[in-house]
C-alpha cells in the first residue's frame, strides 16, 4: 500500500493501483471516457487530467498513471474543470447533436459529461463528420459519426473477445473506427463492443427504439443458455424484456456475455410462445383448461409405477428438477434422466469413479491462475464462450500456455503461442491414455500417485499405450505427443478443460477417467490453477447432475427411448427437452414417441416433440421465476422473476408441485422450502441458505476421494471413401433453445455441414451447395460450408436446428461415418 | 475471417497470384516484428497491396485483418488500388499554388479524365496533389515518377501526356 494525498484527503492505495483507481476506491471521482476496468489503459481521450504536485502541477492522465509514495493529487481545480471543458468542447465539434433520436440517451457517458460540465456553448465550430451509417447487420448498428474515438470497442474485441474485428483506419482527421476493408461487421456478435462503447456510435439493433434507457427496470439474472453461469441484467418494461443491460460489475465475468447471453433473450417474450395448455381430442391438440389438462396427467401417473418415466431439460432450476424427481416417486418409477444418459456420463460416471464426485473439482477462476491450458476439443470456445474469453485472457495477459487436443481447429487454436494438435476423430482417450503412458515413461509422475488406489492396474493396462502405439492410430506424432505430456507434466499449474453435452458423445465417463489419471498421476489436482474443469451443456447440467436427476436404480434416456418403443413406457413425462432433435437417431425417437401412450410434454414452445404429445403444458422461462441454477463449477445462483407469467403459462414448479398434491403427496409451496431441502441433502450443498445466497452465489466444494480408473477405448475404424461426421456446438447457439433467439437466428440461422477446402475440392463441393449426407442411420440434406479449420475427411456439423435434421445421419457413436454426395 | 466476406474479396478483385505473396512471406515469418516488412516487400511485388493478398498476410501471420488494414491505411506509403505505371505528381505547396498549380491539376484531370489519388483504368497513370516537393524555385511543379518538371503551364501538361503515352508500360 501507498500513502498519498488527493483532494486534501489522506488516502491509501495498492502499489499497483492507478491514480484514477486510487480515487475511485476512495470514493473521489474523476470522470473518465476512454478507460475501462477490464481493458489495459489507454490514456486517450483526456477526460481524466488530473494534477500532481510533484509533477509541478502538470496535467497528467489519471487512467494510466500508477501512483507512488507521497503523491498529492488535485482532481478538480478551476484549470482541470476548464482542460476537461476543452475536452469536450473538442469531441462536441464534429459529433452529431442528435441525442433525441440516439438509442444511448440517458446512457451516454458523453451526454453525461456535457451536461456535468455545463458545455452548453461551444467556442469552436467545424464540419461535422458524414460517415455512413452500417445497418448492414441486423444485431449491431455502427455510426462512426458519434464515435469518440476512445478505441474501447477495438481493444475489448482484441483483449478479451480475441476476434479483432475493429481497428482504428486512416490517420488525422480522417480516423475512424471500422473493420477492414472497410466493410461491414461479420464477427462473433458478442456485443462486447456495443456494451463498452461509451456514447451512442455501437447500437444493439434489436434494442432500437424499444424505449428510453431510463424508462427501464432492471433485474438482475442468470443466463440461461449455458453452463458458465453469467450474471445477466435484463432491462424490462411493460412486462416485455426489452434487453441486457451491461454491467460491469456483474459476476467473474465483469458483465461480458456471448451472442446467445447479450443478444438471445427474445425467447422471453416470442410471440411464438405456448399461453394455454393443450390436449389431443380427435387427433388434434386443443386448448383446454390447467385442471382438465392436470388431471389428465395425475390420472396417467397414478400408480403407473414403471410403465412410466420422465425426461427433463438441464434448464429448470434445482428446485423443479426435485419435484420433478419427487413426482415420479410418487408414481412409484424410478426412470428419470436429464439426457445424461447420452451427454453427463462422464460426471456422474467417470468423476464419481475417479474423483469420488460427480462435479469438477476446478473453478472459472482457476483458467486465469493456470500456467498451462489442456484444452480438449476447440468446440470448448463454442459451447461456453465466456469460458473462452478467460482463457483468452490468461493467455494474452497471463502468459500462460495453451496446447489444444482436438479433432478440428477452432478461434483457440489462433491465440498466440497456442499449439493445436489434430487427432483422428475418435481417438481422443487413446491420446490421452498415450500421455498418461509417457508421463509414466519418462518419470514425470508424481511421487505420490502410487499410493493412489488403482495405480498397478492402470500402469499395467497403459502398457498398449505407448506414443508409438497411439501416433498410428491418432494421425499425431510420437513426439508430438511426447511434447503434449512433457509440457502438461513439467507445468507448475496446469488445468484441463474439455466439454460435454448432448452433442459429444464421445466425451463419456471414460474420457472423464483418461484426464482424471492424468491429473493424478501428476498431482495436478486441489491447488488453484490446477485440476480438471468438465463443461456440461446447459445453464443447470450439474444441478441436474447434483440433485440426482439421473438415472441410478431406472432407465436411463437411451433406455427409455426403448421402453416407448417396446411398450414397456406407456407414459412419457418431457419436461422442456426436445429429443426429436437433440437425441442421436432422430428415426427411433419419433418411432418411440410415436408408440407411448401417453406423452406429455411441458414447454414454452411448439416444439417438433411437444407437437407430438397428448398433453402440452405451457411452462414459464426463467425471466418469469425464481430458484437456483447451478453452473458448470458448482456456483449455485439466484434468479428472480423479472416479468409477469406470459399468457396462462405455469412454472414448472408450480405444474409437479400440484401434480404432486394430485397424488396424495405433500406438495411444497415455494422454491425457498425447496432449496432448505437441497442444502440438507446435496452434496457440497449443505449449509447453504436461500436468502444468503445473494447477487453472488455460492460455491458448492468438491470432496475429492482420488483412485485410478482404467478407461476404455473405442476402436474407431476408419471406414475406406467414407467422411467421418463429428457433431458439435456452434458458438451462436445453444441446445434447441436458442432458435427461438432471434438474435443468434441472424447470425446463425440454419444448420450445415462443414468440410475441408481439400475435400470440397475433390467432391466439386461449392459453399452453399446442397449435400446428401448419408450414414447407416438415415441420411439428411445440409447446405455446405467450406473452412481451413477442417482437416480432410472429416466433417462437422452442429446439432441444434430442427430444421437440419443431422440427428438422421448421427447414431450416437462418437464417430459416424458417412457418405456426401451433391 | 468469414467465407461471405472473403467471397466478397474474391468477386472485387483480379486474379492475384498468391504464391508471390508466399515467398515473401516464408521470407520473413520467423522475424519478430514482421508484419511492416511483409507489407512493404508485397507491396513492391505486386505495386499495391491486393486485397486479398492482405488477407492471406493476416492468416499467415495470425494477425487479424483489420489490424493489417489499419496498419496499410495508417502509412501513406501504402497502396490499397493497383497503381498506375507512371506516377503524375503535382505540388499544391504554397509556393506552386500562388504560381498556378490549381490550374495544372485541373488540366490534368481534364485531360486524364481522373481525379486525385485516382488510376486511368488502363493503368498507365495514378494522378497526386502532394504538398510541398521542396523545390519551391521551379513552382509550380510536377513530377512523373522520378522526373522532373518545372515552371508548369498548361501546354507542358499536353507534352508531358503526348511524351509518357508513348513510352512502353514496362
Ligand atoms: S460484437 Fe464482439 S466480436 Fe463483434 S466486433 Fe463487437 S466485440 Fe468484436
Ligand atoms: S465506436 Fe464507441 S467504443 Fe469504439 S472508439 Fe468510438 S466511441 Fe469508442
Ligand atoms: S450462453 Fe453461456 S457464456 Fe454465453 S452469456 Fe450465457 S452463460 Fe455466458
Ligand atoms: S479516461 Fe484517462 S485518458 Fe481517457
Ligand atoms: S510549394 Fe511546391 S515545391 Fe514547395
Amino acid at each position: 500500500m501507498v500513502n498519498l494525498t488527493i483532494d486534501d484527503k489522506q488516502v491509501t492505495a495498492p502499489k499497483s493501483a492507478t491514480i484514477y483507481e486510487a480515487a475511485k476506491i476512495n470514493g473521489i471521482k474523476i470522470p473518465i471516457l476512454c478507460h475501462d476496468k477490464k481493458l489495459k489503459p489507454f490514456g486517450a481521450c483526456r477526460m481524466c487530467l488530473v494534477e500532481v504536485e510533484q509533477m509541478k502541477g502538470r496535467q497528467i492522465p489519471a487512467c494510466t498513471t500508477p501512483v507512488t509514495d507521497g503523491m498529492i493529487i488535485r482532481t478538480s481545480t478551476p484549470d482541470i474543470i476548464k482542460a476537461r471543458k476543452m475536452v469536450l468542447e473538442l469531441l462536441l465539434l464534429n459529433h452529431p447533436i442528435d441525442c433525441p433520436v440516439c438509442d444511448k440517451g440517458g446512457d451516454c457517458d458523453l451526454q453525461n459529461l456535457t451536461y456535468e460540465y455545463q458545455v452548453n456553448a461551444n467556442r469552436f465550430s467545424d464540419e461535422k463528420f458524414h460517415h455512413e451509417i452500417d445497418y448492414s447487420n441486423p444485431l449491431i448498428e455502427r455510426d462512426m459519426n458519434r464515435c469518440v474515438l476512445c478505441g474501447k470497442c477495438a481493444r475489448i474485441c482484441d483483449e478479451i473477445v480475441s476476434f479483432g474485428a475493429l481497428t482504428f483506419i486512416s490517420r488525422g482527421i480522417e480516423t475512424k473506427i471500422g473493420c477492414e476493408f472497410e466493410g461491414s461487421l461479420n464477427c462473433e456478435f458478442c456485443g462486447s463492443c456495443v456494451s463498452v462503447c461509451p456514447v451512442g456510435s455501437l447500437l444493439a439493433r434489436p434494442f432500437k427504439f424499444k424505449a428510453r434507457f431510463w424508462a427501464l427496470t432492471n433485474q438482475k439474472s442468470v443466463c440461461s443458455y449455458c453452463g458458465t453461469g453469467c450474471n445477466l441484467t435484463l432491462g424490462v418494461k411493460d412486462n416485455k424484456v426489452l434487453t441486457t443491460v451491461y454491467d460491469e460489475n456483474q459476476g467473474f465475468h465483469n458483465g461480458q456475455l456471448c451472442c446467445r447471453g447479450r443478444f438471445g433473450y427474445q425467447f422471453i417474450n416470442s410471440d411464438k410462445r405456448l399461453t394455454t395448455p393443450l390436449v389431443r381430442k380427435g387427433g388434434a391438440l386443443m386448448e383446454a383448461s390447467w385442471d382438465e389438462a392436470l388431471e389428465l396427467v395425475a390420472t396417467r401417473l397414478r400408480g403407473a409405477g414403471a410403465s412410466a418415466a420422465a425426461l427433463a431439460t438441464p434448464r429448470l432450476t434445482n428446485e423443479e428438477l426435485l419435484l420433478f424427481k419427487k413426482l415420479m416417486e410418487a408414481a412409484g418409477s424410478a426412470n428419470y434422466d436429464h439426457s445424461a444418459g447420452y451427454a453427463h456420463a462422464a460426471l456422474t460416471k467417470g468423476f464419481a469413479r475417479s474423483f469420488g464426485a460427480t462435479a469438477s473439482p476446478s473453478t472459472i477462476l482457476d483458467i486465469q491462475k493456470s500456467d498451462l491450458l489442456l484444452v480438449i476439443k476447440t468446440d470448448s470456445y463454442e459451447t461456453h464462450p465466456v469460458i473462452g474469453f478467460e482463457i483468452n485472457m490468461a493467455v494474452k495477459n497471463k502468459g500462460a500456455k495453451l496446447n489444444i487436443l482436438s479433432d478440428k481447429r477452432g478461434k483457440l487454436s489462433k491465440l498466440p503461442d497456442a499449439k493445436t494438435f489434430v487427432h483422428t476423430p475418435g481417438s481422443e482417450i487413446a491420446v490421452i491414455n498415450s500421455l498418461a503412458k509417457a508421463i509414466l515413461d519418462e518419470k514425470l509422475a508424481a511421487g505420490s500417485a502410487v499410493s493412489i488406489p488403482g495405480y498397478a492396474d492402470l500402469e499395467k493396462a497403459l502398457a498398449g499405450f505407448t506414443p508409438d502405439a497411439v501416433a498410428v492410430q491418432s494421425g499425431l506424432s510420437a513426439a508430438a505427443i511426447k511434447q503434449l505430456a512433457s509440457d502438461y507434466a513439467k507445468a507448475e499449474k496446469a488445468l484441463i478443460i474439455f466439454p460435454v453435452g448432448n452433442a459429444y458423445p464421445g466425451h463419456n465417463a471414460d474420457m472423464a477417467s483418461a484426464v482424471a489419471n492424468l491429473a493424478l498421476l501428476t498431482g495436478k489436482l486441489g491447488t488453484e490453477g490446477s485440476g480438471v474443469l468438465c463443461m456440461a451443456e446447459k445453464n443447470n447440467s450439474q444441478g441436474a447432475v447434483d440433485m440426482g436427476f439421473y438415472a441410478t436404480s431406472g432407465l436411463q434416456a437411451g433406455q427409455i427411448m426403448d421402453g416407448c418403443a417396446s411398450g414397456a413406457i406407456k407414459t412419457l413425462f418431457l419436461a422442456g427437452e426436445n429429443p426429436v432433435v437433440s437425441y442421436p437417431n432422430r428415426a427411433v425417437v419419433t418411432t418411440a414417441l410415436d408408440k407411448v401412450e401417453f406423452l406429455v410434454v411441458s414447454d414454452l414452445f411448439m416444439t417438433e416433440t411437444a407437437a407430438m404429445a397428448d398433453v402440452v403444458l405451457p411452462a414459464c422461462s426463467f425471466a418469469e421465476k425464481e430458484g437456483t441454477f447451478t453452473s458448470v463449477d458448482r456456483r449455485v445462483q439466484h434468479i428472480k422473476p423479472a416479468i409477469r407469467k406470459v399468457g396462462q403459462s405455469r412454472t414448472d414448479f408450480e405444474i409437479f408441485s400440484t401434480l404432486i398434491a394430485k397424488l396424495g403427496g405433500q406438495a411444497p409451496a415455494a422454491p425457498a422450502a425447496v432449496f432448505g431441502e437441497i442444502a440438507a441433502s446435496a452434496p457440497g450443498y449443505a449449509g447453504m441458505s436461500y436468502a444468503a445466497l445473494g447477487e453472488t452465489g455460492a460455491f458448492a466444494p468438491v470432496d475429492i476421494t482420488p483412485a485410478f480408473v482404467v478407461p476404455k477405448t473405442v476402436a474407431v475404424e476408419p471406414a475406406a471413401g467414407k467422411l467421418a461426421l463429428v457433431i458439435g456446438s456452434v458458438l451462436y447457439h445453444n441446445g434447441t433453445l436458442s432458435q427461438f433467439g432471434e438474435g443468434p437466428m441472424y447470425v446463425c440461422p440454419e444448420g450445415y455441414v462443414e468440410l475441408s477446402r481439400g475435400d470440397a475440392a475433390k467432391l466439386n463441393v461449392a459453399e452453399n451447395d446442397l449435400l446428401n449426407v448419408t450414414s447407416a442411420a438415415g441420411s439428411t440434406k445440409l447446405k455446405a460450408r467450406i473452412s481451413s479449420r477442417m482437416p480432410e475427411g472429416v466433417l462437422f456439423s452442429p446439432y441444434h436446428f430442427g430444421a437440419a435434421e443431422i440427428n438422421r445421419v448421427w447414431s450416437g457413436a462418437p464417430v459416424t461415418w458417412v457418405t456426401v454426395t451433391k | 475471417m468469414s467465407e461471405a466476406v472473403a467471397q466478397q474479396a474474391e468477386e472485387q478483385e483480379p486474379e492475384v497470384d498468391l504464391s508471390i505473396a508466399d515467398k515473401v512471406i516464408d521470407k520473413y515469418i520467423d522475424l519478430p516484428g514482421n508484419l511492416m516488412p511483409v507489407l512493404q516487400a508485397v507491396q513492391d511485388e505486386y505495386g499495391y497491396v491486393p486485397r486479398k493478398v492482405a488477407e492471406h498476410v493476416a492468416e499467415r501471420l495470425n494477425v487479424y485483418p483489420s489490424q493489417i488494414y489499419g496498419v496499410l491505411t495508417f502509412y501513406a506509403q501504402f497502396h490499397l488500388k493497383p497503381r498506375g505505371r507512371f506516377i503524375i505528381r503535382v505540388c499544391v505547396g504554397t509556393a506552386c499554388h500562388v504560381s498556378g498549380a490549381p490550374r495544372i491539376v485541373e488540366t490534368f484531370f481534364d485531360k486524364l479524365h481522373i481525379g486525385h489519388a485516382e488510376t486511368t483504368p488502363d493503368l498507365r497513370y495514378t494522378f497526386e496533389k502532394v504538398a510541398c516537393l521542396g523545390a519551391c524555385g521551379m513552382a509550380p511543379l510536377a513530377m512523373v515518377n522520378d522526373d522532373t518538371f518545372g515552371k508548369m503551364t498548361v501546354q507542358k501538361v499536353d507534352e508531358i501526356i503526348a511524351e509518357y503515352n508513348q513510352r512502353p508500360m514496362k
